[in-house]
């Protein structure tokens, strides 16, 4: 029998574990690391993916692409409030789904996924000896059907065979409770990167029960990232002007700087920020737990409105909880730990790897699809609410939140028109009344019906939401009796067609392209720091000594030679030198009153 | 077999032709039964046809029959057996989504009794609605002033209202199933019930609207 993967494919890192009769297991490297880092980096030497990857973001941050799980099966509108957390460019790509933009090219989130996992397989194999074809992959629970989907394609691009698309507090609940006896209810408690998920579920004799689910797919550790960012921000801006922009380059170091941050006030009350400001000095800075929590708590507060919500779900009470089990890198935050003990009036479980419980839970899932955890079953919910647009722009839901799957539900539709052969659905997920105000999972047109008087065909259309929580679609016309085709569009998703593009596309090809538009965007790049060593040269060129102005000449004439040729390392190396070259006449100008735009241009331009 | 406790078991699986004890799968092989899809769902969770019944005990009952018909479960068969699972899996889900909420139970076995449904009858008891009518003013008024324990007060009311309604409905079945027992005629009894169902209908939408919806968001 083959074995199945499971594979948390996080918004910061991904790990798989697979199982044998002893239990779930962890894949680790020779040095005992889990962990890959869900970062994929284009350069030079081609795709990098994990550590290596990530060692790259402050040097490359527009071709280091991280958090891109905020990105799956969203259109472009959707992920606003998320761009801030990027460095690198998202731009809308066919049907204005949210894609990246790197090196000129348009990549799918879904082939950003699939590389993580591919590493990730790799690694598997490696420690395994096997080859791995097939995959339990985990989400958010409260992923929509786009996102699940923009999911199982990562997977099916990555050559797995994706057989199960199981929800992460499940996954911890399913590795929390293997084993256990009696009756319990439980609360998984998970905040991860980027994304949070509440789910309560009642074990009963090996099966494991979602009452109900909820969260919020825009909350997570980046937040909290996000709050020291602007935290350190502010005070930079403060030395260098209120107008400051902040080129890439320095936003991911403060990136960095904010969850190295994060994760040392967890253990200590305080942490210590040092960040080269160039000819501005030095910001040195030391936060405090404090100040952190002070920022962090609004967060926090979310996630217990959404631990009540999931609560009424269920139609429970806090007292009736027998146990939080916590979930995700976050949840070691003392103040995280605080707020939800407080809440549910015990102390949370945190005796499982908080970032190796959702793969472990995977690993359990795929044994009981592989049929060795027989005495094992999982009954999940669908997160949202399935519903149809209705005449007036109303939500007529047809499948409620907290439904166990599959489930489904049938509606008849009819004709406006005599002969009419066609009828558009429009399908929406989520809780609001009008259509506008919720997700749309995408058009599904019935065709094939037989052409007869206006309101006289009688289509029966079947939705069925499976183990996935994916929904399938299926019509049939009651009078004649014929089966009427569906033709789905997906909102903000691939077609099968595109997604079998993907998996035969060799990668060697997307690489040739690379290097190709990497030389491209670095001339370009090159261009601008010349005219700008030109115009400091006319502005301020006197407080250069002859020998800084002959090493700076030198540089830039190196620069100008690299240009012509096709070496994009070269071409990089010459713009590095050129710009530290020029760095005089740069602090001068930033002494000068123009300090804050010479500056905001002259670091755009590395 | 009274008609009330009348199911479709097969007598034998059409696999292994051992007896069948539930009708959506064999006990002994895990074969699904082809007909569980369409059966009604007190069939379906091996239930008898009446009101009253333990929520614990339907719960149980789920669990068990879903153990075996789940498609985690058939996720080794070949792909029509699996196709099946999902769709009695389905069913079953359906099943016990409907009959663990008493409203939902209340009105599924009414139809299956023959009874009318909500779109056929629309009366609801005498002065009900005058009743309704007066709580709903008051329910604006505390909304208009987001005065949050009037809202809590009026909640509870209904709620107990909502629960009297119940019992009636479970006094009604109740007197239904002696009625039909004794081979008289329960018409009468089936449109009281449908009376009180559509009056607990009316009243779990005046409670919803007790319970503050943020203003946007």
């Amino acid at each position: 029998m083959s074995l199945i993967l499971g594979i948390d494919l996080g918004t910061t890192n991904s790990l798989a574990a697979y199982m044998t009769p002893a239990g779930p297991v962890v894949v680790r490297d020779a040095s005992g690391n889990a962990l890959v880092p869900s970062v994929v980096a284009f350069g030079e030497g081609g795709v990098t993916v994990g550590a290596a990857a990530r060692a790259h973001a402050v040097e490359n941050p527009l071709a280091t692409i991280y958090s891109v799980k905020r990105l799956m099966g969203k259109g472009l509108a959707d992920v606003g409030g998320d761009l801030k957390y990027l460095a690198y460019p998202v731009v809308a790509g066919r049907g204005g789904m949210a894609c990246v933009k790197v090196a000129g090219r348009e990549i799918t989130p879904q082939e950003l996924s699939a590389a993580v996992l591919r590493e990730v397989k790799a690694r598997s194999e490696a420690a395994i000896g096997a080859e791995i074809r097939q995959a339990v992959i985990t989400v958010p629970a409260y992923f929509d059907d786009s996102q699940r989907q923009a999911t199982r394609d990562a997977g099916r691009i990555a050559g797995l065979e994706v057989r199960r698309i199981v929800n992460e507090p499940t996954a911890a609940a399913l590795a929390y409770g293997l084993g256990r006896k009696g009756d319990s209810t439980i609360a998984v408690y998970d905040l991860g990167g980027g994304t949070f998920d509440i789910s309560i579920l009642r074990i009963s004799g090996g099966v494991f029960q979602v009452l109900a689910t909820d969260g919020d797919t825009h909350l997570g550790g980046d937040d909290l990232d996000m709050e020291l960012i602007e935290l350190i921000a502010s005070e930079i801006r403060d030395r260098l002007g209120r107008d400051m922009a902040f080129p890439p380059a320095t936003r991911q170091a403060m990136r960095n700087f904010a969850e190295a941050a994060k994760i040392r006030l967890s253990s200590q009350d305080q942490a210590r920020i040092e960040i080269d400001l160039g000819a501005a000095g030095r910001l040195e800075r030391t936060i405090t737990r404090e100040e952190f929590e002070a920022r962090a708590a609004k967060w926090v507060d979310h996630t217990i409105e959404h631990c009540r919500s999931a609560l009424a779900g269920a139609g429970l009470t806090a007292d009736r909880i027998d146990q939080v089990v916590m979930v995700g890198g976050c949840t070691r935050i003392p103040l995280v730990s605080r707020r939800v003990g407080e809440f549910f009036a015990r102390v949370p479980y945190t005796a499982i790897n908080p970032d190796e419980v959702v793969a472990m839970g995977a690993a359990v899932q795929a044994g009981i699809l592989a049929g060795v955890q027989r005495d094992t079953l999982l009954l999940d919910v669908i997160p949202l609410s399935l519903g149809i647009e209705t005449l007036g722009g109303a939500m007529g839901k047809l499948i409620m939140r907290n439904s166990t799957v599959p489930c489904q539900a049938s509606e008849t539709f009819t004709t406006y028109a005599a002969g009419q052969t066609s009828v558009d659905i429009h399908v929406l997920q989520g809780e609001r009344e009008l259509a506008r105000d919720c997700r749309s999972l995408g058009r599904f047109q019935l065709r094939g019906i037989p052409p007869m008087p206006a309101g006289a065909p009688r289509i029966s259309v079947t939705f069925l939401i499976d183990a996935n929580g994916i929904l399938n679609v299926s019509a049939r016309e009651l009078r004649s009796g014929r089966e009427a085709g569906v033709q789905i569009t997906p909102a903000h998703g691939l077609t099968s067609g595109e997604v079998d593009a993907m998996v035969k596309e060799s990668y060697t090809h997307a690489i040739a392209d690379l290097t190709e538009h990497r030389l491209i965007d670095l001339r370009n790049e090159a261009g601008r720091i010349l005219a700008a060593i030109d115009k400091a040269v006319a502005e301020v060129g006197a407080v250069m000594s002859p020998a800084q102005r002959a090493a700076m000449d030198e540089a830039v004439g190196d620069l100008k030679a690299k240009m012509e040729g096709g070496d994009p390392d070269a071409l990089y190396a010459a713009m590095k030198a050129a710009n530290e070259a020029a760095m005089p006449l740069t602090q001068m100008q930033m002494d000068q009153v123009l300090q804050k735009t010479v500056m905001g241009r002259k670091i755009d331009e590395v | 077999m009274s008609e009330l406790e009348k199911t479709t078991v097969p007598s034998k699986c059409s696999r292994c032709d051992r007896p069948m004890a539930e009708v959506p799968v064999c006990d002994y092989c895990h074969w699904l039964n082809p007909a569980a899809a369409g059966a009604d769902y007190f069939t379906l969770l091996g239930l008898p046809r009446q009101f009253d019944l333990d929520e614990e005990w339907i719960r149980g009952k789920f669990l068990s029959v879903s153990r075996y018909t789940h498609p985690d479960f058939h996720a080794t068969d070949n792909p029509q057996a699996q196709e099946m699972a999902l769709r009695v899996s389905a069913a079953i889900n359906d099943a016990y989504r409907t009959l663990r909420d008493p409203a939902n139970r209340a009105a599924y076995l009414l139809e299956l009794l023959g009874g009318k449904s909500s779109a056929e009858d629309r009366s609801i008891p005498d002065g009900f609605l005058a009743t309704m009518m007066m709580m709903q003013e008051e329910i604006a008024d505390a909304r208009a002033v987001g005065d949050k324990s009037e809202l809590d007060r009026l909640r509870d009311v209904l709620a107990t209202q909502r629960d009297g309604l119940m019992r009636r409905i479970a006094g009604l079945f109740g007197e239904y199933q002696e009625a039909v027992a004794c081979q008289a005629i329960g018409t009468d009894l089936l449109n009281e019930i449908r009376k009180q169902l559509n009056a607990v209908s009316y009243v779990k939408k005046l409670l919803s609207q007790t319970i503050a919806q943020p203003a946007a968001g």
